[in-house]
């Protein structure tokens, strides 16, 4: 769908899935490199544990699609063979720190002048300006001042984040659908402008609104392991299985009294509750409970122990497998290896076999990201190696054999 | 002006005129389609008073009165959109529905996959009604598959995707991520994959359907351990803190009760620039600790170096001292302090709207900002059935006998 679209992409670790997605929907996305590879080609784990750049599965994970050349843009030549490169691009992607290609004359402002179409999305832990904009950062630091980190973990040990960094995933996954935003627009304009994404912005999506509670006059969310506090309510989630866990939307209300009133069902039935318990008004015990009504944070407290007392001597398999035949709001805790399982993954043939070919072995990747009934993303190119499309590229940009080995020479390119 | 209805300006919007006729509910839909409205989409959301989105009664909540008027959540997902309530178990509602199908460029949906075939409105039957729609199906598990029909919400398919298991101590049960963790990361790609679909009408003329499984869709934020499963058969799991590439990487104690500051050190400058101001250079000098990989391997002892220093000082302190130094770290804002954000003030993160019972309520701002054509808020919040007059008479054309015929019928509601 993007097939006629060229995408510069010149990020770190902070901003590949950006480019990524673009890639997915048909865009050529030319991933330009500093000599030597990027930084991102350090992070692993590694292929067979091999700590060099061609095996990080860090880079693996968001560069399929993409060509791969290699520039140093912190050279005068390297710069200007930059900008001939944005002369011909519909979108730029990066997430240097705010001025650092204007110190290259490569600010948006710089390249609009040669090409007043470009789309020039920037990503940065902050975003452009204001007092955090030069702060030092990692995933860390986004999580601490975005909302998920006060929100994760066991009460009794510090917040806690999710063992694959996500601050810059969700900043770069907001580029793709700012950036069409702007080729949408661009059709009736002929013009292209500048995005700025600050990840701190993204991430704080996480906190499920929660962000607002001091404007709106609500009580602090905090931390609980599998749930969360809201003021003096335990919201819980998460419930042991005799072989795992599970998770369940324990709620009420409207919207939820007809999946918890059929676990209750399924409860009594087994015997684990009584007739009482079982006939609950679940409906109205929404509204009680966030009004914190003394009697019903009680009767929740004690539910919370019969649900407790079923789903532990109970296995994953048995839970889910009632929940799909009863509608029960109620999912297993899946580890990464069983989710490389999943029956349902599997008949929907989602994973996508990507042959490394000079491993001389194919790969499972997560497969495409949704099913398009006009135009399916295929996966048409495995993660580039460093410069493995300088020849190509730069003859495209009209450079000749003899100009592309001297630009090697001098360790430009 | 009514909404339904565009100013001078709202036509500059970037999305000025496109056109949506939104039946998602829950999180991960409405969160797709507030990016849309945010840039000028003209979004019509489809409700029902006998069963309105289950989002209107979770909170926070203005001034913590629950009430489907009131959510903070439901209103920040669902600000700038058009709310009209319709009962669709009703004859003449289906009529109506045709009529917004005939209107629209999108259809959005994130029943199960049988409710939209029930009611006479799958993709097939849409076609039939306007040949080049572009329809949207989000779903948990997607269309097809043994588990198509597994409804639920985010936490269900947070949990079933593997994003429970690598939250947490090793040494512990999973403590989850907050909420309802991959319906923040499905508005990234549904709001790419509607823009892509209209990117293609451009080229084509051609409407499609879309078929994008909310959990399929998340597993790309965790890639990088799933690659590590299929490559290397090894099964990544939760480690607190710790990072694979760096150290020291922590959430330290900091002075006062449940206080926090994260310290995410990604080089050799940064170490020693930690050190420095912790007044240890005893560490700094030491061999052991000069490089990341001996610093991976003695993470104990320097997380109790850290906690040593961090705990005697202020979260903001010790975020002031490092920054300073240039060490990334951060204070673990609170929800509550998340409004005092100095950044988040900088960049405009919370703005307000009229709210008729309240006079004011408070939203999110767009997580990005563009140059030329930036994000408008429309300024009311989204109560129930708000602008039925409206769509019905200036986007359908309707005449007040036939308006004044369906609210008899019962209809609107």
């Amino acid at each position: 769908m993007l097939s006629p679209y060229r995408v510069l992409d010149l990020t770190t670790e902070r901003g590949l899935l950006c480019g990524q997605i673009l890639a997915d929907l048909g865009a050529d996305v030319i991933k330009v490199e500093p000599p030597g590879g990027s930084s991102a080609r350090k992070l692993g784990p590694f292929y067979q544990d091999q700590d060099e750049a061609e095996n990080s599965l860090y880079w693996w994970a968001y560069n399929r699609n993409k060509r791969a050349i290699t520039l140093d843009i912190t050279t005068t030549e390297g710069q200007e063979i930059l900008r001939r490169l944005a002369k011909s691009v519909h979108f730029l992607v990066e997430s240097e720190n705010p001025g650092t290609l204007a110190k290259y004359a490569l600010s948006y402002g710089d390249l609009a002048q040669e090409n007043p179409g470009l789309i020039y999305v920037s990503i940065t832990p902050f975003g452009q300006d204001g007092p955090k904009a030069s702060y030092a950062d990692s995933d860390l630091i986004i999580l601490a001042c975005s909302g998920p980190l006060v929100l994760t973990g066991d009460e009794d040990r510090p917040p806690v984040r999710l063992s694959v960094p996500q601050g810059y995933l969700h900043a770069s996954a907001a580029a793709a659908p700012a950036a069409l935003i702007a080729l949408y627009e661009s059709h009736r304009s002929n013009k292209g402008q500048h995005i700025d994404i600050s990840a701190q912005q993204a991430a704080a999506q996480a906190s499920q609104s929660s962000i607002l509670c001091a404007p709106l006059h609500e009580a602090d969310v905090r931390r609980m392991a599998g749930g969360a506090k809201m003021g003096p309510l335990a919201i819980r989630l998460l419930w042991p299985a005799k072989d795992g866990h599970v998770s369940i939307a324990f709620l009420f209300g409207s919207a939820f009294a007809h999946f918890t009133k059929r676990l209750m069902d399924w409860i009594y039935e087994e015997g684990g509750c009584d007739k009482e318990v079982q006939e609950m008004d679940w409906v109205g015990m929404g509204g009680l409970l966030f009004s914190n009504d003394p009697k019903t944070v009680e009767d929740y407290e004690r539910l919370k122990l019969i649900v407790e007392d079923f789903t532990q001597s109970r296995t994953k398999e048995e839970l889910f497998r009632n929940a799909r035949e009863r509608g029960l709001l109620l999912a297993p805790v899946t580890t990464i290896e069983e989710v490389t399982h999943s029956e349902q993954l599997e008949s929907r043939d989602y994973w996508t076999s990507v042959n490394h070919e000079e491993l001389g072995k194919a790969f499972r990747y997560p497969g495409p990201f949704a099913k398009f009934s006009e135009r399916p993303i295929t996966y048409r190119r495995r993660p580039p190696r460093i410069g493995e499309h300088n020849a190509e590229v730069y003859t495209e940009l009209g450079m000749s054999d003899q100009e592309v080995t001297e630009l090697q020479n001098k360790g430009i390119i | 002006m009514p909404d339904g209805q565009h100013t001078d300006t709202e036509s500059n919007q970037a999305l000025a005129g496109v056109k949506v006729l939104d039946f998602m509910w829950a999180m991960a839909g409405p969160g797709s389609t507030r990016i849309l409205a945010d840039y000028g989409a003209t979004v019509v959301r489809v409700e029902s008073t006998t069963r309105f989105d289950a989002v209107r009664m979770v909170g926070p909540f203005q001034n913590k009165q629950p009430g489907p008027n009131n959510s903070g959540l439901f209103n920040n997902l669902n600000t700038g959109k058009l709310p009209i309530t319709l009962n669709l178990s009703k004859p003449e509602a289906g009529q109506v529905i045709r009529d917004l199908v005939r209107w629209a460029d999108v259809v959005t949906e994130s029943f199960s996959p049988k409710a939209m075939r029930a009611w006479g409105f799958d993709y097939e039957s849409l076609k039939k009604i306007k040949p080049d729609i572009i329809m949207l199906s989000t779903c948990l598990m997607g269309q097809t598959g043994p588990h198509a029909n597994f409804a639920g919400f985010g936490n269900l398919a947070a949990a079933v995707s593997g994003f429970f298991d690598p939250t947490g101590w090793p040494d512990r049960a999973p403590a989850g991520p907050f909420g309802a963790y991959t319906d923040y990361i499905a508005p990234w790609y549904n709001a790419a994959s509607i823009l892509a679909a209209l990117e293609h009408k451009h080229q084509t003329g051609k409407g499609q359907h879309i078929d994008l499984a909310q959990a399929e869709a998340a597993l790309h934020f965790l890639a990088p351990f799933l690659l590590d499963q299929s490559a290397n058969g090894r099964t990544q799991t939760r480690m607190g803190n710790r990072d694979l590439n760096f150290a020291p990487h922590g959430v330290y104690q900091a002075a006062g009760d449940d206080r926090w500051v994260a310290i995410g050190v990604e080089s050799d400058d940064q170490w020693r620039a930690l050190c420095q101001v912790m007044n240890r250079s005893d560490l700094g000098r030491d061999e052991r600790f000069a490089t990341v990989k001996g610093r991976l391997a003695n993470q104990d002892e320097l997380d109790k170096a850290i906690n040593e220093w961090t705990s005697q000082h202020g979260p903001y302190d010790a975020e002031d001292k490092l920054q300073a130094q240039h060490v990334p770290a951060s204070a673990v804002e609170t929800m509550l302090e998340q409004y005092e954000d100095k950044q988040l003030q900088h960049r405009g993160h919370f703005v307000d709207l009229d709210h008729p019972d309240f006079g004011k309520t408070t939203v999110e701002a767009s997580r990005f900002k563009f140059s030329r054509t930036p994000a408008q808020i429309r300024g009311t919040a989204p109560t129930l059935g708000r602008e039925n007059q409206n769509v019905l008479k200036n986007i359908l054309g309707y005449n007040e006998d036939k308006i004044t015929e369906l609210v008899v019928a019962e209809v609107l509601e």
